[in-house]
């Protein structure tokens, strides 16, 4: 199929028509052309809104959740992906805790077949250890033959040093990523929210900072031990920053990224006790944000993911301590990358939810320009509308962001030959 | 002032001063009639209460019951040592369950910080916090101030000391908050491990040494210790504690002044307090249970409405 996408401004740094206005000829699921003016009768307009659009390359999401197999009903696969279609998303990282953990080299087919005849790219991650308890390694040479992209015990951190140095050495026979979730759950024990003034107040049990920091400093002195390439996932405090800073100025292969709703709220947001605030790491103090959003803007932190989450009413319309840890966040996304780009530059933004994170996993696209493959999303961000639980496409509604208004839309999404336009 | 500003007492936090006097004024009528012959008062007959308690609780839920009874309040009981959520069913579904059998009032004991905020969110009737965990436990609080402004007549300026463990505590932070509206100054003194790590954010100061700590206090209210609530261990064992954080009656006579000791029980006597201090005139420990009935009497009748009507 050949179609034109009329003037839509290209937000791309890598490419020549960075901050153009351009037409766009797709063809095959390829980019034909971009010019300033494509006039070709015969082949089909795409009807955007009138207005200002822009053109980013695909977004990709690093580490979605979404209980496929095990409680499908909290999301789905099959759900997921069109979530992730419609907002934009032309790939994701699948983390593997899901029941049972995505372990084997069967789990993994599952997880590819699942994702096959969607618009969005799905990848699924191994898991390190048996059903990510952080002792016994599982076969991740096997799983890496049969697609696993790379490889993390997901919302559970390794704790056990010998195992994360060791699977720091096994991966690099094909020089697979370890994605490591920074957080010592033994000082995390029964927390429920970042221990300061605000758990104080509410007499929760908190989650100190150090929980974390302490992970990145062991773990950054065992990738110096070992070499290979090690992720961090979902960072939360400013220490965390400054110790990946220095790491990276050291030479070390390490990458990390940041949830995106740590960029946008503080422990405030708990004040009461709103359950769909309670994620892990925790929202932290305000000065942690500020870092993180600094974190981004050098560009410490690689990559910006949703760390969707789903979880179900009867796990979050409850006690606070008991609830579930978790957040949705692939709808609101763009519309919070766009209130992000009032602190972040939009260019810089992007980058984090698009090349880096492909860069990280190897699966590079290269800029928009001609002849590569289409991988794309349209968006506008104007226009704003209210997140409600009538409008919400995931099958969970844990989004503190639910009743609020948003600005900005995903006005289509385009892998390859598969395209969908939301007008 | 003559009504309360929330149809709910979740916690001492979102109370003002002049709420607090407004409680404490109601609390000294109550007093007074449950001094009397006849105890007893029709204001609540039309209302009815359900005390629901998730966690063990004998004197708190005693206090209550009879502060209800004294209204003329109907008082339905329901306990449950552990948390419904075990049993499958929901908090929401248990307090539903109850309220549709038409009940105007809930008091609620729970396990989980920020359990009756959650519940006020999603019902209508009047919701009283008789302790959520860790967080806040009001009555307790206004029963303690009450108690140090019945003996001293005023808390403002007056030096409070909480002993014990604070970290595990459901009285602490409500006493803090209400302490601190009310003009008093707080410190806390305890073993380290059971001090929040932030509590001086809360303008509150730490002190490690008992001694010193009631050199410098008018007041000690003294915490039990809540082996039970501890999941993880914080210090090694009871006789150290006692070693040195109890109050014994030597320890009283050497810093040569009086304080008042106050304690929201159950005590561990030998372990938090000595038998001859618990017992002494120094002590108002039973005047606080005395005062926990007139002023719980008070928030019901506050939170009725009631005052209106009269």
């Amino acid at each position: 199929m050949r179609y034109i996408l009329n003037s839509v401004t290209v937000i791309d740094p890598s490419s020549d028509f960075h901050n153009q206005k351009v037409d766009v000829l797709i063809n095959q699921g390829k980019i034909e052309k971009i010019s300033k003016k494509i006039d070709e009768t015969e082949v089909k307009k795409i009807e955007l809104p009138e207005g200002n659009n822009f053109l980013a390359q695909g977004f990709f999401d690093f580490s979605v959740h979404f209980h496929d197999p095990g409680h499908e009903y909290k999301e789905g696969i099959d759900n997921g992906l069109n979530l992730l279609a419609k907002n934009g998303f032309t790939g994701a990282g699948l983390l593997p805790n899901t029941s049972p953990v995505i372990q084997r080299k069967t789990d993994i087919s599952y997880v590819v077949n699942k994702g096959n005849g969607h618009l969005v790219d799905l990848y699924p991650l191994g898991a390190i250890t048996i059903d990510c308890k952080g002792e016994e390694l599982t076969e991740m040479i096997d799983m890496h033959h049969a697609g696993a992209l790379a490889f993390t015990d997901g919302t559970n951190p390794i704790g056990n040093a010998d195992i994360l140095l060791k699977t720091l050495l096994y991966l690099q026979k094909f020089d697979g990523v370890l994605i490591q979730k920074p957080e010592d759950a033994r000082l995390n024990l029964f927390g429920s929210m970042h221990e300061g003034k605000v758990s104080t107040m509410l007499g929760l049990k908190g989650m100190p900072d150090i929980a974390e920091s302490l992970f990145i400093q062991r773990d950054l002195k065992l990738l110096a031990y070992t070499g290979g390439k090690l992720h961090f996932s979902g960072i939360s405090t400013a220490e965390s920053v400054e110790m990946i800073r220095e790491a990276k100025e050291k030479g070390l292969i390490v990458t990390c990224d940041v949830a995106i709703h740590q960029l946008l709220l503080d422990e405030n947001a708990i004040e009461d006790y709103d359950t769909n605030c309670k994620v892990n790491p925790p929202l932290r103090t305000e000065e942690d944000r500020k870092a993180l959003v600094e974190g981004v803007k050098s560009g410490v932190i690689d990559v910006i993911t949703s760390h969707h989450l789903p979880q179900d009413e009867e796990n979050k319309k409850m006690e606070f301590d008991l609830a579930a840890f978790g957040m949705i966040g692939i709808q609101s996304f763009l519309p919070k990358l766009i209130e992000l780009s009032k602190q972040i530059p939009m260019e810089t933004l992007l980058k984090c939810c698009t090349a880096n994170p492909r860069k990280i996993l190897g699966l590079e696209n290269g800029a928009i320009g001609e002849g590569i493959l289409a991988n794309l999303t349209i968006y506008e961000k104007e226009n704003s509308w209210e997140y409600s639980l009538s409008n919400n496409e995931s099958n969970a509604a844990n989004s503190p962001f639910i009743g609020t208004k948003l600005k900005g839309k995903v006005l289509g999404t385009i892998n390859g030959t598969n395209h969908l336009f939301n007008s | 002032m003559s009504q309360l500003n929330s149809k709910h007492l979740l916690g001492i936090k979102g109370l003002s001063r002049a709420e607090l006097e407004l409680i404490f004024q109601t609390a000294d009528n109550f007093k007074d009639v449950i001094n009397r012959p006849i105890k007893k008062v029709p204001s609540l007959r039309d209302v009815t209460i359900a005390n629901v308690f998730f966690e063990n609780s004998t004197r708190t839920r005693l206090s209550f019951e009879l502060a209800e009874k004294r209204l003329s309040a109907d008082v339905i009981n329901f306990s449950s040592s552990s948390s419904s959520v075990k049993k499958g069913e929901s908090l929401l579904d248990t307090v539903n369950n109850i309220l549709a059998m038409k009940v105007d009032m809930i008091v609620m004991r729970h396990s989980s910080p920020g359990a009756p905020h959650f519940l006020a969110k999603h019902i209508d009737a009047n919701i009283i916090n008789a302790g959520d965990g860790t967080h806040e436990h009001p009555t307790q609080a206004l029963l303690d101030t009450f108690s140090i402004y019945k003996k001293y007549g005023s808390l403002d300026g007056k030096k409070i000391v909480i002993v014990g463990d604070i970290l595990h505590s459901r009285v602490a932070l409500s006493n803090i908050f209400a302490l601190q509206k009310l003009g008093a100054e707080v410190k806390v003194c305890g073993p380290i491990t059971l001090i929040p790590r932030y509590i001086s954010d809360l303008g509150v100061s730490v002190e490690l040494d008992i001694k010193k700590a009631l050199e410098w206090c008018d007041v000690a209210n003294v915490l039990r210790i809540q082996l039970e609530r501890q999941q993880i261990k914080y210090f090694p064992s009871l006789r150290e504690y006692s070693l040195y954080y109890g109050i014994n009656k030597v320890l009283l006579d050497s810093i040569g002044k009086e304080i008042t000791i106050m304690h929201p029980g159950p005590i561990n006597r030998g372990v938090e307090l000595t038998s001859d201090v618990a017992d002494s005139d120094h002590s108002i420990i039973l005047d606080q249970v005395e005062n926990g009935v007139a002023v719980r009497m008070a928030v019901l009748y506050l939170l009725a409405g009631r005052q209106n009507e009269n």
